[in-house]
């Protein structure tokens, strides 16, 4: 690929981070990923940092024993994770789902296509942008805690860091998504509700075995499993976090592969059906 | 670039336009195919839903032929490649206003493709060319319609365009703004840019382009060089006090008479005609007040070509 090639796609991936400061979509994310930091900064409480006899104060326990502490440590991570996964997810979601209708207005994508930019660049350069954007926030709130934890603690848990990888995978399908949406209804009602919607859905779709027991119909069973095995996995995906971060054997390949492959089926859906529609 | 030497070439373009249920059809475009001289000044015009914003678009490959095919300099106008040497202004354009002059200004150049020093070097140049260089730094948002032209003219001119496609360059620009934007244009013009103008501004079609189409229910009407088509129509003798006989017979010869305050003008269709007039008038020693051409106005050639169609 020529320099033509990456000239365009730092001016897209540009484009889109202005256009997040300028929403405040940045900013936000970095105010309340700091804000987290803060808090958990505030909480911690360490009295003497001397390997086993350590004592460490959190949310009003005293503890001493390193492996008490070492414990509290994965705990508070594992709290971080679960928050990414669940609140921090819901955020990103909000934040970033009107930056697709956004370059589809009238008046300016006529501009866009204009140039001599492929519709595909134009949509993976707007989707590397948008999460790059959330990657930042999310490197910047997991590195926080964890810089935090570890000079308060001695214990630099690095298990923990595995989380940034994880959390921007889910919102990397999600957004996924919210490109489908965005390119097919150009509504950025519709580009959040998705994709929440799916993130609700999935730890109740996660309990299959069960929710199969308790069916009656073969039918309805197998619209479950389908359900199940076809839309992205966010509560498995939380539990393998969760997992690494309390250095537990988890099964990481299943839902990352199924909901890896949802994305990009979402994605190039979102590409053909953008190449295809006049504006 | 490809064998063609035209700058806009189209084939038989036809847009198609379905309801979502695909019950009803509107043709936008129905089959026109015309050619813009690469150096050519041409205008496109057309009532309000003719058709030539979707010829526009589909030159700039937003909307999809349904049928027919298009060419930019002899390339596929649906390859990006196709866009490189095209500078566009589009009709009700919204600049993301989050941005500077100076911010949109690097964005669209670097989707042309221009290296950051290239950006550096012609950002001030095209800020200054088009009189909003003191306002560089400051917010679209706060700009006036009149500057969004401008400071979107500059975006169009960036990158050394060799067509430019402007759709109502000068909507929303005072009248001093459009000299001023005419002036612009005529230095490209100068340079041998092609400039493609889509307006329902008829008079500035007439003052700046060389060529013209006129487009109907999605088909070219007509199509001619402006001087052609706004060329001398006939003559018109005007005179006072010539004796009824004499008007009878000139009346008898004229394609049309009309009385002004008391002078009587007789219209005639070729000079030869107009000439025997004076003759006869001189002979019978009638005052003749003038001899002058009458020439059709393009707004004129516009209003018959559509109420024909």
């Amino acid at each position: 690929m020529g320099s033509l090639f990456w000239i365009q796609t730092a001016g897209l991936i540009r484009d889109t981070f202005r256009e997040a400061m300028a929403r405040k979509i940045f900013w936000g994310l970095f105010g309340l990923s700091t804000l987290m930091i803060l808090f958990v900064l505030f909480l911690l409480r360490i009295d003497v940092v001397e390997g086993a006899t350590a004592t460490i104060g959190l949310f009003g326990f005293e503890r001493t024993r390193l492996m008490d502490v070492d414990r509290i440590v994965r705990g508070a991570h594992s709290f971080v994770a679960a928050f990414l996964y669940s609140f921090g997810m819901f955020l990103a979601v909000f934040a970033s789902a009107g930056l697709v209708p956004a370059i589809l207005e009238p008046g300016r994508i006529e501009l866009l296509l204009s140039k001599p930019v492929g519709r595909a660049h134009i949509l993976f350069g707007r989707f590397a942008g948008t999460l790059l954007v959330v990657t930042a926030n999310i490197a910047w709130l997991v590195a926080g805690v964890w810089v935090v934890f570890g000079w308060k603690t001695g214990i630099w848990n690095a298990a923990f860091l595995w989380t940034i990888a994880t959390t921007v995978f889910l919102f990397s399908v999600l957004l996924s998504v919210v490109f489908l949406t965005g390119v097919a209804f150009e509504s950025t009602a519709l580009s959040t509700m998705i994709p929440v919607a799916m993130i609700i859905v999935s730890p109740i779709l996660a309990q299959e075995r069960t929710m199969v027991k308790l069916m009656s119909s073969e039918w309805s069973r197998q619209v479950w499993r389908g359900l199940y095995y076809a839309l992205p996995k966010a509560a498995d995906l939380a539990m393998v976090t969760l997992g690494l971060v309390r250095d537990r054997q988890a099964d990481w390949w299943w839902p990352v592969w199924t909901s890896g492959v949802f994305g990009a089926v979402s994605l190039a859906a979102a590409v053909i059906l953008f190449r295809r529609r006049d504006f | 670039m490809g064998d063609s030497c035209y700058a806009i070439e189209a084939n038989d373009l036809v847009k198609v336009f379905r309801t979502r249920w695909r019950r009803r059809e509107v043709r936008a475009v129905d089959g026109i195919s015309l050619q813009v001289e690469p150096g050519a000044t041409f205008g496109l015009l057309g009532a309000n839903g003719a058709g030539k914003t979707t010829f526009v678009k589909m030159i700039l490959s937003a909307v999809r032929p349904t049928s027919g095919c298009a060419k930019v300099f002899g390339r596929d106008s649906r390859s990006p490649d196709a866009r490189l040497p095209v500078g566009y202004l589009p009709e009700n354009h919204r600049f993301p206003t989050y941005l500077t002059g100076a911010g949109m200004l690097d964005l669209y150049g670097a989707l042309s493709g221009m290296s950051e020093a290239a950006r550096r070097r012609r950002i001030p140049e095209l800020l200054e060319l088009t009189g909003i260089g003191k306002w560089a730094d400051i917010r679209l948002g706060k700009y006036s319609k009149g500057m969004l032209q401008r400071v979107g003219l500059a975006q169009a001119l960036l990158h050394d365009p060799k067509l430019l496609i402007l759709d109502e360059p000068t909507d929303g620009v005072d009248p001093v703004g459009r000299v001023h934007i005419r002036g612009v244009l005529q230095t490209l013009e100068q340079k041998g840019t092609a400039i493609f103008i889509n307006s329902h501004l008829l008079n500035e079609v007439e003052l700046f382009c060389r060529d013209v189409a006129i487009i109907h229910k999605g088909r070219v009407a007509l199509t001619g060089r402006v001087k052609d088509l706004t060329r001398t129509k006939g003559f018109r003798v005007s005179t006072s006090g010539a004796p009824e006989r004499l008007r009878d017979h000139l009346s008898a010869k004229a394609a049309a008479v009309a009385s002004l305050n008391g002078s009587v003008q007789f219209h005639f269709a070729t000079i030869e005609e107009a000439n025997e007039a004076v003759d006869a008038l001189r002979a019978e020693k009638c005052l003749v007040e003038s001899l002058t051409s009458s020439a059709s106005t393009l707004e004129e050639v516009f209003v018959r070509t559509v109420q024909n169609g």
